[in-house]
């Protein structure tokens, strides 16, 4: 089975999507809450092998790894209906069950601790797969657990699987309000640095942005979280697509990631969804009406679609360094062509100036089984210069606290900073050479830029 | 003396009649030698009718052994003149009558009685002599009566008339038998069809340098079906008033009809089909059923319409038009019943566009993954064999395994036995001419009657777009292999080549997938959907398939290129298909020259080296733009260049003038 994808899921964060995005995987291929096929759906028109595997029994199981320190997620995972879908030996819970403590060092020194473990159950899990593409890691990087065991992961995996790509779906925290961890923005930091340093792909899921969308464009009061992750499990189902059904194109992750990410270090994606609905609304709304291939990609060119939110670049400097969009629905192909030259013409999308750039459109196809309230939807993937400024308020909201040295003896507790807090600086240089290499990609000097601190 | 006449215009004497002439004049008057020498012109007429009317009627054709002349034609055109002749023979009778009762009557009563067929055997004696003399037979004696009908002596006209009437009783029948049975009854070859049993089919499914030059006459070769069955028109027996289009027509009914009957269904296994699939052998079995049901209840009516065209007063041309279109109409649409609906052509076509047109791309990719090492040597004798076992192996990688439709397509490696001569270099040559890549042929097994559609042209051209698609998503698919490792290294230079490569690939393979084959595969469906007849359904194939050959700028599309008539394959004229190759070759070397380069010199060097001839090629694409704007494959390449040039950075590059970009607005 070529080009398998394996899912690890950490943290109450991660384990939380990771649940949505298999929920909307079952449902899209026909797949009964306990990985029966349904009666309705038939065999050989998708491929559900690359998420899931076929056991003895016919029955369908996801490869997915499940990991916390904590049990509560992962327990109400396992008392709904979808507890008998995943694979039990993959499910690892920390045996005290005591969590990270929103903490970064602690979440990172237990997973050093429990390292032979969890990779006993990730090499089982890429033993059984016959050709092996890369994994998907769902984490967030505010927490304790998804930041900071899933950044000891993330540099191990490069170590151990060399060859295959690493992809992570990492949900930045909520900025506009305030947060319960106050040690926020310095777990942030230190899993960009791993982001940055040993993942291949990073889909950025701003939680400021789904919150806005969801009050803004779903015109939801105060949001849920399960309102939020059917969000982004829209996104990862749809930014999937291609892998997961018949297409003439992008028929791995390599293809959908390489042409979208040019240069090693420049690969934090942006997504864009439209239209969206949300699920009350879908008698009540007016209907999206213009539903045209040419409508669907000037809409996710506008910032209010965009799922990162990025401060508003008044000097026009930005620009995309690559975007590719995947449109499902019934198309007809020939506007494609029609709709590209309609965006370059109006000149809706600035790209570099150092290199070639498009806008690829992969067509695929939708699920038989879902019903669909729109004709088309599209899923933007964007590489733009502009985010940058999400990481720049990272580095801020981090300057802010290091300054008044706050909240360091938790950190100075766990044996990784018990020394000096190095690690700190280290981390805060790596992201601020990837904001100033952000924002070096977008002038046409970028073919000569070099991180500043290599320029000795 | 009068008897003496009588005899002669009985056509009693004809030895004696030349000797007695001389003595004639003993007996007569003066007056009376003139009426019998005229007298004796008209038994003369008589008697050469008489004369070919034995010579080419019924009894004639049973004892005579000379088949020069003989034929259903010419029986039935004896038995017009018979039936012609019997009215001056009642005459005569009548005469004699009169004659005994009167012996007063003269010489010239006589002349009085059968003076009036002077003229009509005129013309009937024309008409033989022009076919004795043109040695006419079949058709073209229709053809020949049918120029003598018209004429202002009524009596002769009327004759005419009847004799053609005759004839055309023969060629109606023969029609009706060929339009609704399919069967020739032609004993003699005076049909205008005709049955060719030396044609053999020649198998070349390789794909053969055409030399058609222009587009529409793509359009017309990839429609042009031989339903290979040996019939065909014998242009010489074609009667003047049926023109050419109607005759193809009729031609194409018949043809039709006959392929009904070879149903393999209805068949018994017959192995010879399978392996040429020619029909030749001819089977009886499936005719009878079959014919039934392509006319249902319509076969009385057209027989009757048929048979009312034997009435000379109906049969004009465009009544002979009228309904042959009716029943071709019938015909075509039984047709796509049979192709459409048993079997399945929609879901055909797109089983042609899955895999000919790597519709499937991660079947193909498994398929790469497989096969690549083995399609970049020289193919072996065990090529063809591994090469399917791998297929099937991909197959079962995408679960397509169980499915049916994975069975009817198979790979053939053709061997290709090594050049075995001393120059060393033209080994080189051949080797690389005859690697997997440039002789991979994917075989398909249709149903049916597909083979009207899928014809060995067809196939070899689908098989020079599968060939193209193959390599464009094999380079690909080396470039993203590549991205990992160019990902961990730090040359910015690298990645930047590498970046464009892939950037170059990554469009190219969209523009054929998303602008060409998506496009023009949901222009047939539309049409497919449309239609249904069948004739319009495979003029629709032929242009999805011209279309998207020249828009792959796999044929050049210009009709006016005088230099393309030569033999030479067309891709090989078409310099954006060179430039395309160039590129291909040049992402190809540059795969493999990861493996070959140590130290960071030598790399900086290859770099440069590929960069150079990137910016090169790429610089010939946009001028090419410039000199094919005003041909149709100037279009495309627009198209293409429009992907490739997005952000305007490649046209920068080459320092080119706005004027291209410009261009770019098709």
């Amino acid at each position: 089975m070529p080009s398998e994808m394996i899912t690890l899921q950490l943290g109450q964060c991660g384990n939380q999507i990771g649940f949505e995005f298999w929920k909307q995987l079952c449902i899209e291929h026909g797949i009964s809450p306990e990985g029966i096929l349904e009666e309705y759906a038939s065999a050989g028109s998708d491929r559900k092998d690359v998420f899931f595997y076929q056991a003895d029994d016919d029955h369908y199981i996801p490869r997915a790894v499940l990991l916390d320190l904590e049990p509560r997620v992962i327990h109400t995972i396992m008392n709904s209906p979808y507890a008998k879908l995943y694979n039990p030996e993959n499910v690892y819970l920390s045996k005290h069950g005591g969590g990270a403590g929103n903490n970064w060092a602690s979440g990172y020194a237990q997973g050093e601790k429990l390292n032979e473990e969890v990779f006993d159950i990730i090499n089982r899990e890429a033993d059984g797969s016959d050709n092996l593409e890369g994994f998907v890691l769902c984490h967030s990087i505010a927490g304790g657990t998804g930041s900071g065991m899933g950044s000891y992961i993330l540099e191990h995996l490069s170590d151990r699987f060399p060859k295959k790509l690493v992809q992570t779906y990492s949900v930045f925290p909520n900025l506009d309000e305030i947060s319960d961890v106050v040690v926020q923005p310095y777990n942030s930091l230190l899993t960009l640095k791993r982001l940055t340093e040993s993942a291949d792909c990073v889909m950025v899921l701003d939680n400021t942005a789904l919150n806005r969308i969801a009050s803004d464009r779903l015109h939801i009061q105060n949001p849920s979280f399960a309102q939020i992750n059917t969000l982004v499990s829209t996104i990862m189902s749809a930014s999937t697509a291609t892998l997961r059904y018949p297409s003439y194109m992008n028929n791995d992750l390599i293809s959908l990631v390489a042409p979208l990410i040019p240069t090693p270090r420049l690969h934090f994606l942006m997504t864009g969804y439209t239209p969206l609905t949300a699920d009350h609304e879908l008698n009540t709304a007016p209907k999206i009406r213009k539903t045209t291939v040419l409508d669907v990609m000037q809409r996710l060119l506008q910032p209010k679609n965009m799922m990162v939110s990025l401060s508003p670049d008044r000097t026009n400097q930005h620009c995309y360094i690559s975007i590719l969009n995947i449109i499902q629905g019934e198309v007809d192909p020939s506007q494609v062509h029609k709709s590209l030259q309609r965006i370059r013409e109006r000149k809706l999308a600035a790209f570099i100036p150092w290199g070639p750039a498009s806008i690829q459109v992969a067509l695929s196809r939708r699920s038989p089984y879902v019903h669909a309230s729109h004709k088309v939807s599209g899923l933007l993937l964007a590489n733009h210069t502009n985010i940058s400024s999400l990481f720049d308020r990272c580095l801020q909201q981090f300057d802010k606290l290091r300054k008044r040295e706050a909240f360091l003896e938790v950190f100075r507790k766990e044996p990784m900073f018990k020394e000096s807090l190095e690690e700190f600086d280290e981390s805060r240089g790596v992201v601020d050479d990837l904001v100033q290499e952000y924002q070096a990609a977008a002038t046409p000097d970028y073919v000569h830029w070099n991180p500043e601190s290599s320029q000795i | 003396m009068i008897h003496d006449a009588l005899l002669i215009l009985w056509d009693c004497s004809n030895s004696t009649k030349t000797k007695n002439e001389n003595d004639i004049t003993v007996y007569a008057n003066e007056g009376d030698a003139v009426i019998f020498a005229r007298i004796n012109e008209i038994s003369k007429s008589h008697h050469k009718i008489q004369r070919f009317i034995e010579a080419t009627g019924f009894r004639a054709r049973k004892s005579n052994a000379d088949l020069k002349m003989c034929g259903l034609y010419s029986q039935a055109l004896s038995e017009g003149f018979s039936e012609v002749v019997q009215s001056y023979k009642k005459t005569l009778m009548d005469v004699e009558a009169l004659v005994l009762g009167n012996h007063n009557y003269t010489l010239s009563f006589v002349y009085s009685y059968v003076e009036k067929y002077r003229g009509l055997f005129n013309m009937l004696n024309k008409i033989i002599s022009s076919i004795e003399q043109r040695r006419l037979i079949g058709c073209q004696i229709l053809s020949l009566l049918h120029q003598y009908i018209l004429n202002g002596n009524v009596r002769v006209h009327e004759a005419v008339v009847r004799i053609f009437s005759c004839t055309n009783k023969v060629f109606v029948n023969q029609l009706c038998t060929w339009l609704l049975y399919g069967e020739l009854k032609d004993p003699y070859h005076e049909f205008f069809i005709l049955h060719n049993q030396s044609a053999e089919s020649s198998e070349t499914f390789l794909s053969s340098p055409s030399t058609t030059n222009c587009e529409r006459s793509l359009v017309s070769t990839l429609q042009d079906v031989t339903l290979e069955c040996g019939y065909v028109l014998n242009p010489n027996m074609i009667p003047y008033y049926v023109p050419l289009s109607l005759a193809q027509e009729i031609l194409f009914i018949g043809k039709t009809i006959i392929l009904f009957g070879f149903d393999p269904k209805k068949m018994k296994k017959n192995s010879s089909f399978v392996a040429s699939r020619t029909l030749l052998p001819l089977q009886k079995c499936g005719v009878d059923s079959r014919r039934f049901t392509i006319w249902e209840d319509k076969e009385a009516e057209f027989h009757e319409k048929l048979q009312k065209l034997k009435n000379p007063e109906v049969f004009e041309v465009c009544n002979l038009r009228g309904v042959i279109r009716e029943i071709k109409e019938c015909v075509t649409k039984h047709l796509w019943t049979v192709a459409v609906e048993e079997a399945q052509l929609i879901h055909e076509l797109r089983l042609m566009k899955d895999f000919y047109l790597l519709g499937r791309g991660e079947l193909f990719l498994e398929l790469l993954r497989l096969t690549a090492h083995m399609l970049d040597r020289p193919t072996a004798r065990t090529s063809t064999r591994d090469m399917n076992h791998a297929f099937q192996l991909a197959a079962r990688a995408v679960f397509l395994s169980n499915s049916a439709d994975i069975e009817k397509f198979s790979f053939e490696l053709p061997y290709i036995k090594p050049n075995l001569s001393t120059n060393t270099s033209i080994e080189e040559d051949s080797s690389t001419v005859s690697d997997g890549w440039s002789s991979i042929i994917l075989k398909y097994d249709f149903k049916w009657p597909l083979h009207l559609l899928f014809t060995p042209e067809v196939l070899a051209r689908y098989n020079d777009m599968f060939r193209l698609l193959l390599r464009i998503k094999k380079t690909q698919h080396d470039l993203h292999a590549l991205w990992k490792t160019y990902k961990q290294s730090t040359s910015f230079s690298m990645c930047q080549l590498h970046n464009k490569l892939m950037f170059l690939m990554d469009n190219l393979q969209h523009y054929m997938q998303a602008d060409v084959l998506e496009t023009n595969f949901s222009r047939l469906m539309d049409a497919v959907y449309r239609t249904n007849d069948f004739e319009k359904l495979k003029k629709a194939h032929a242009t999805f398939l011209a279309d998207i050959l020249s828009q792959s700028f796999l044929t050049v599309t210009s009709s006016r290129d005088s230099d393309c008539s030569s033999d030479i394959a067309d891709a090989l004229n078409n310099p954006v298909f060179c430039n395309i190759m160039e590129l291909l070759k040049l992402c190809h070397s540059f795969c493999s020259m990861n493996n070959s380069v140590a130290d960071r010199e030598a790399e900086d060097y290859y770099i440069r080296g590929y960069s150079d001839r990137f910016n090169k090629l790429v610089k010939q694409l946009m001028q090419l733009l410039v000199s094919l704007r005003d041909r149709p494959c100037g279009v495309y390449l627009a198209r293409l260049l429009m992907r490739l040039d997005y952000n305007r950075w490649l046209s920068g590059e080459a320092q080119l003038t706005q004027s291209v970009t410009n261009m770019l607005r098709y």
